[in-house]
């Protein structure tokens, strides 16, 4: 309909440019419009009187209005508009026609494949048109690009689809070649992470139009996928890890799904879930145990439902190394307490923690347990940076804020802020504010502002309850199922005390809430980040009524402190920090190490020595300078490229001078063959930006008649610039009838004929 | 006739032997025996250590002599009052001043992880309370026991400690335990006596010559337990006061005590 009317393409509209070619100079158009327009109002207020005054007002402009339309209308034409647009020269340039040839295109659709309907619809006389105006080259591309000399070589078995380097390569071969236009057949189904600014960049330098042909189904009728999980990439031994494993469904709205995490072949949990929002994505936490030490390649998956059209999405693997260290917890109390003998007790039984201790039995004494030497801490609370910043994590009873020095009080902060490491206050009658801990010199450390008023401590029962966010902690965690959970934390028995902490500050969070019998609900766990370590306020030290009013077998105490100190310590950091953004690299090569190195103080580290020594599957073994971040002192990368699938160990080594600074592990995995199962549903949004961005056009399999001549129109390759009139289009005389005919009706009309 | 004869022989041959204590020990405990210690004023105060003392069902058996001197009350409530006043004079032990009694057929056992038992040579569990015990001392229940002498006291009180914790041996303590170290050094021990002492002239009672200083120790090593026999630690907090007491035994049982509560809140 559009080039009946209008005789062209739109896409010539769109890169063509309005000239006119008449001989009288343009400026002269708009001052005839101008008089024309004027000449026009004259008799038309002259006569305005006539027919009985009923040419008046919005009646009289109206008319006007058509006439002067009319009139400009009649002088463009006069001055011959047309449009210059750059056409490429028959059988000149090269279209490149690309057409992907990874995995998703052998995806059913009705009784056939993406390949083939691709193969059909250019089969179909889209090529024969192609090849009467231009040289075509077909190429295949999946991971590479590989030039192909018929479309019967298409496999649909690439394990990739990488359509921003594929491009790229296309766009680097203009250099040799007059590629005039690309035509890229895909699903658009990228797992490269999209096509980057740079590649869209290149094309529109050298204006090459991509025009995208979508394949297969913008929508699967009958679909749950894995879209994402995120969990932590290492683990202390027996930790609780929570897996957040992201869907998304089609078809099976309020549909029962079950989600495993498998180790080893071990079923680690099952969640039973209920799907949500068509085409939402929903976010459900899987709790596990992450077992003894070891690397533990996670498979979490999602059982195939009934009539599942790809059942292919439903797994993702994540690496998550469980470490066996043993991270040192220092425990200082002020006074004998039950609390103390409990925590002590809970965390002898933890494989992965040690906990040593300093009790003040009397004014002058203290007692010590836990110690790797009769020496340590025999001189009480450590004063040395050395000393204090060999444990992980520090735990302050109920002692007083007096009791330290200002020196060890900066050491306390410093020990969050700097080394990274999780310091939990514990109620008492010497704890918190009524040990002096809400003045300056810690308030800013604490996450709560602390109540002036004393005493704050009360040895009186409260409850416990879950606050919203303490549900979903790891930290609360005593039962697998969130509601489980939450219920279980109600029937607890009561405290044995409590301690008002005041309110939260912003970017606190509180877990858990006492409820003594009068006073309301009050803050009684609540945590936040500091520097970059973590602070906690635990308000109580009744807890042990857990322990000793419970039948033997229930492990609520246990629990409890050893997930609470495993937060404490479980992310303090050593003087090397190894990561990689991708611990698991689908279908692709390219990894990346990281490392943050630090002195024996914690501070950045920029002149350390840094390498990365990484074993993997079939003998592979290679040394890996890392270079250090101009801008980042202490930070050090490299890139590498794993050229076999399979798991890896790269173990990142730092030294200054002739001293290991440290050393750190970080363990990453290559799976082929995997990721074209994700994502499939063709990526309409992708292949029309891409062709948007770059002057093509988008189109489906089934639209392909234009295709052939849309693609003439470029300004790459060998052009020439043509001009095409347009006084002649259709849409011009029957716009000139219109008017007049209106102008003619509305006189009738009003009887101002 | 003759049964009155029996009678007037036997109030007689007491009357005797009452003389012969009498004049013998010099002057008499009877004052203080018979007047319990009072109230103290903060009695009500809530802290975290409480002097917890069973209350236990009696043995039934042996002779009327015998089982008239030893029951649950031995001592009550003298000796508690004055020991938990050395708790709070030489320990930052935040403590009650005044006791609680407590029984096992009551769950209110388990808001005291510290438990005292005198005389358990005259105790006879029932299963019931024995299981109770058991279940108390497994979730980390301490009890020290004391006040009971020689062989046949030994056998009674392991009956029902049998049953409390059956195939747990009771041991001898090693010197190098921190139940000995854990505030004091307790390197040099002896028999405390208790005021019988005053009576016959000895410190130790029946065949109980020699202090044992037993516990019996959970799985990990840590002692559930700590059995005091041939010893009377609760007569020496009692009579501390007393100026004919002596005072290295009041010392040493206070210490001993001591020892026994920071070991119970650290282990």
């Amino acid at each position: 309909m559009f080039e009946l009317l209008f005789k062209y393409p739109a896409s010539v509209f769109s890169k063509g440019k309005l000239v006119f070619l008449g001989a009288w100079p343009v400026w002269l158009l708009p001052a005839l419009i101008v008089l024309g327009v004027l000449a026009l109002a004259v008799p038309a207020w002259r006569n305005r009187d006539q027919a009985g005054g009923r040419a008046r007002g919005y009646r009289l402009a109206s008319l006007w209005l058509l006439q002067a339309a009319m009139l400009t209308l009649l002088l463009l034409l006069i001055w011959q508009p047309a449009l210059s647009v750059a056409t490429l020269k028959p059988q000149q340039n090269i279209v490149a026609v690309v057409i992907d040839d990874s995995k998703s295109m052998a995806l059913d659709e009705k009784g056939t494949t993406r390949k083939d309907q691709i193969v059909k619809a250019l089969q179909d006389g889209v090529l024969e048109s192609l090849g009467k105006k231009f040289l075509v080259r077909l190429y295949r591309f999946s991971g590479k690009l590989e030039r192909m000399e018929k479309l019967e070589e298409l496999t649909a078995g690439g394990n990739a689809t990488r359509i921003g380097d594929n491009l790229a390569q296309v766009a680097a071969e203009s250099s040799t070649l007059p590629i005039g236009a690309v035509v890229l057949a895909s699903d658009g189904a990228d797992n490269s992470g999209g096509v980057d600014l740079d590649t869209i960049n290149l094309l529109r330098r050298q204006r090459i139009p991509v025009h995208t042909i979508g394949v297969g189904r913008e929508r699967f009728e009958k679909d749950v996928e894995v879209t994402g999980v995120q969990v932590a990439p290492r683990a202390l031994a027996d930790s609780r890890l929570s897996a957040q494993v992201t869907l998304k469904q089609r078809g099976y709205t309020q549909s029962k799904a079950r989600i495993t995490v498998k180790a080893e072949g071990a079923t680690l949990a099952v969640q039973d879930v209920t799907l949500r929002s068509e085409g939402a994505l929903q976010t459900e936490a899987v709790v596990f145990n992450a077992g003894s030490a070891g690397v533990k390649n996670l498979q979490i998956f999602i059982d195939k439902l009934a009539g599942e059209e790809n059942p292919n999405n439903n797994t993702v693997t994540r690496l998550v190394n469980v470490e066996a260290r043993k991270p040192r917890i220092l425990y200082i109390e002020g006074e004998p307490k039950w609390e103390f003998k409990f925590i002590r007790r809970a965390i002898e039984e933890d494989r992965s923690l040690q906990l040593a201790t300093i009790l003040r039995t009397t004014q002058n004494k203290i007692y010590t347990q836990g110690v790797s030497n009769p020496a340590e801490l025999a001189q009480g609370f450590p004063s040395k940076v050395d000393d204090l910043f060999a444990f992980q994590g520090i735990v302050i009873g109920g002692v007083e804020a007096g009791y330290f020095t200002s020196s060890q009080i900066e050491l306390i902060k410093q020990f969050v802020d700097r080394r990274g490491g999780g310091v939990l206050f514990l109620a008492g009658r010497a704890g918190l504010s009524d040990g002096g801990w809400g003045k300056p010199t810690m308030s800013d450390l604490l996450p709560v502002t602390m109540p002036d008023r004393k005493p704050a401590f009360h040895r009186d029962p409260a409850t416990v309850e879950l606050t919203p966010m303490g549900a979903l902690s790891l930290i609360c965690r005593l039962e697998d199922g969130t509601e489980k959970n939450v219920e279980r934390w109600k029937k607890l028995p009561y405290l044995a005390d409590y301690q008002e902490v005041g309110a939260p500050k912003p970017g606190a969070v509180v877990l858990a809430d006492a409820l003594p019998t009068s006073k309301g609900r009050l803050p009684m766990l609540v945590v936040q980040n500091y520097g970059r370590g973590r602070v906690g306020v635990m308000a109580t030290q009744g807890t042990w009524r857990w322990q000793m009013t419970q039948p033997l077998a229930d492990k609520t105490h246990e629990m409890f402190w050893q997930q609470l100190l495993r937060w404490l310590v479980q992310e303090t950091p050593g003087r090397v920090i190894a990561t990689t953004p991708k611990p698991v690299l689908a279908d692709e090569e390219k990894v990346t190490f990281r490392a943050d190195i630090r002195d024996r103080n914690y501070l950045p580290m920029a002149d350390a020595k840094v390498n990365a020594n990484v074993l993997g599957p079939q003998g592979v073994s290679a040394q890996v300078e890392m270079l250090p971040d101009p801008l980042n002192p202490g930070s050090y990368s490299a890139d590498w490229r794993a050229e076999k699938p399979g798991a890896y160990v790269a173990e990142i080594l730092a030294r200054r001078g002739e001293e290991e600074a440290g050393r750190d592990v970080v363990n990453f995995r290559r799976e082929d063959g995997v990721a074209e199962n994700f994502a499939a549903e063709q990526n309409r949004e992708l292949l029309s930006k891409l062709s948007a961005e770059t002057g093509g056009k988008y189109y489906k399999t089934s639209d392909l008649k234009k295709l052939a001549e849309d693609i003439s129109y470029s300004e790459a390759g060998i052009t020439v610039r043509e001009t095409r009139d347009l006084w002649d289009m259709p849409f011009v005389f029957l716009l000139l009838l219109a008017m007049r005919a209106g102008e003619w009706l509305l006189r009738r009309r009003w009887g101002v004929i | 006739m003759r049964s009155r004869n029996i009678l007037a022989a036997a109030v007689a041959a007491l009357t005797l032997f009452g003389a012969a204590f009498a004049l013998q020990r010099g002057r008499s405990f009877d004052d203080e025996e018979n007047s319990p210690a009072p109230m103290p004023a903060d009695a009500a105060e809530k802290t975290e250590y409480t002097f917890a003392r069973l209350k236990y069902p009696s043995y039934r058996g042996g002779s009327m002599g015998w089982s008239m001197r030893g029951n649950w009350t031995v001592d009550w409530p003298k000796a508690d009052r004055q020991f938990v006043q050395g708790v709070r004079r030489l320990s930052r032990v935040h403590t009650r001043s005044v006791e609680q009694v407590v029984d096992l057929e009551s769950d209110d056992l388990f808001n005291y992880p510290w438990l005292y038992v005198v005389e358990p040579g005259h105790w006879d569990l029932p299963e019931n309370q024995a299981r109770k015990l058991r279940e108390y001392l497994e979730r980390g229940g301490f009890m020290m026991t004391d006040d009971f002498h020689g062989t046949f006291e030994w056998e009674i009180f392991m009956d029902s400690m049998g049953r409390v914790l059956p195939g747990r041996p009771a041991v001898d303590v090693e010197e190098k335990d921190a139940l000995f170290h854990v505030l004091y050094d307790l390197d040099e021990r002896f028999q405390v006596p208790g005021i019988i002492m005053f009576y016959t002239g000895r410190t130790f009672e029946y065949d109980g010559v020699d202090p044992k200083w037993r516990a019996i120790y959970d799985d990990k090593g840590r002692i559930m337990v700590a059995i005091g026999h041939n010893m009377d630690l609760g007569d020496a907090w009692e009579w501390a006061d007393h100026p004919r007491y002596p005072e290295r035994y009041a010392s040493l049982a206070y210490r001993v005590g001591l020892n026994y509560v920071i070991y119970s809140m650290t282990h």
